[in-house]
């Protein structure tokens, strides 16, 4: 019965789907609507127009700023739902400590000296996304890896200086929240959410926008991926 | 010119050559070796020196050119990290037990 169920349900969501798919203009074609509308548009005045020579950029964060802005606020409320399903409920399974392997001597040298580098590298990633392939997420994702190297190596305690409670929630939160603030500066500027100033002397203004957006993703990512490491493996 | 050209070209040809050559072992070594001990010692040579001759020829081709300095680094980066990854995962199997593998039985021939 509950099998039937589900298979119905199923059919139920897939026709639409289908449809649609049989629906999509030929693959490839030149005429296609992706190849003559926006997207010629976007290629042509991208650069100049949204504040970043990352064509990719512009995309993300201007032309399609509101989804991105959606997407930094799913990152956060991920974070939101490990803390609600682990810590809230209280449903960490205290596992039987394994036996205890001391981190090995060339691992633990290797990850000291690799560390710095990995941070200018997390910083020079974030902060050059608006002109090379990069940007917030892949900066804050090496930043977040970091931190569960260091974890893993050097011990939870270490890992815990680099985030201390004091700011923590800021941190995590730091997407969405400069997100926001940077979207709220455009409605003052542009009287739009998310508006960025469009008169080729304000130029600086588009970039800075952008690139306070990529630190705030940048950032929040980091926290959030480094604080749904620490909440699992706490037992 | 041209000689250092030739120069240039063929030390590139030679170390893309054996950077081809230790892929090639390592990915037969990691299909064909009999535990995982040997499996995880052929992969890090793809990486060492493989990896680290390919990006070297590819140094000497740029000349004296800013993008020759970020290959080294990224060599350097991969000497450093790979032999350290193959140390930990080889450590770790070892500490939980897994028993390397020795010739049971002589088959003759030893296939």
């Amino acid at each position: 019965m509950k099998k039937a169920l589900v298979i119905v349900l199923l059919i139920v969501a897939a026709v639409p789907l289908v449809a649609a798919v049989a629906g999509l203009p030929p693959h490839g074609s030149p005429s296609n609507p992706t190849y003559t509308h926006v997207s010629a548009y976007y290629l042509e005045h991208g650069a100049e127009e949204a504040g970043a020579e990352n064509i990719v950029t512009d995309m993300i964060l201007n032309y399609r700023g509101f989804d991105t802005n959606g997407e930094v606020t799913v990152i956060f409320t991920s974070l939101a739902a490990v803390f609600g399903v682990l810590l809230l409920t209280g449903a960490v399974a205290r596992k039987p400590a394994a036996p205890e392997i001391p981190v090995s001597m060339v691992v633990r040298f290797i990850a000291r000296l690799l560390a710095p580098f990995i941070a200018i590298f997390a910083v020079y990633v974030i902060l050059n996304g608006h002109i090379s392939p990069g940007g917030g997420f892949q900066g804050g994702t090496v930043l977040g890896a970091l931190y569960i190297t260091v974890s893993i190596v050097l011990g939870r305690d270490e890992a815990r200086r680099l985030l201390p409670r004091g700011p923590k929630p800021w941190l995590q939160a730091a997407g969405p929240l400069t997100f926001v603030g940077v979207g709220l500066l455009g409605l003052v500027l542009t009287g739009y959410y998310l508006g960025f100033p469009t008169t080729p002397a304000l130029a600086w203004l588009r970039t800075a926008m952008i690139v306070v957006i990529e630190i705030g993703i940048g950032v929040g990512g980091a926290a959030v991926l480094a604080s749904v490491y620490e909440t699992m493996e706490a037992d | 010119m041209s000689g250092i050209d030739a120069v240039i070209g063929a030390v590139t040809a030679v170390l893309a050559g054996v950077g081809a050559f230790f892929f090639l072992v390592g990915t037969l070594g990691i299909l064909r070796l009999p535990d995982f001990y040997c499996r995880t010692h052929a992969a890090t040579k793809c990486d060492t020196i493989g990896a680290g001759s390919i990006l070297l020829a590819l140094a000497i081709f740029n000349r004296l050119h800013p993008e020759s300095l970020k290959i080294i680094a990224l060599a350097a980066l991969v000497l450093l990290s790979s032999p350290t990854a193959g140390h930990a995962l080889a450590r770790a199997a070892f500490r939980t037990g897994l028993v390397p593998w020795q010739r049971t039985g002589a088959k003759g021939g030893g296939s």
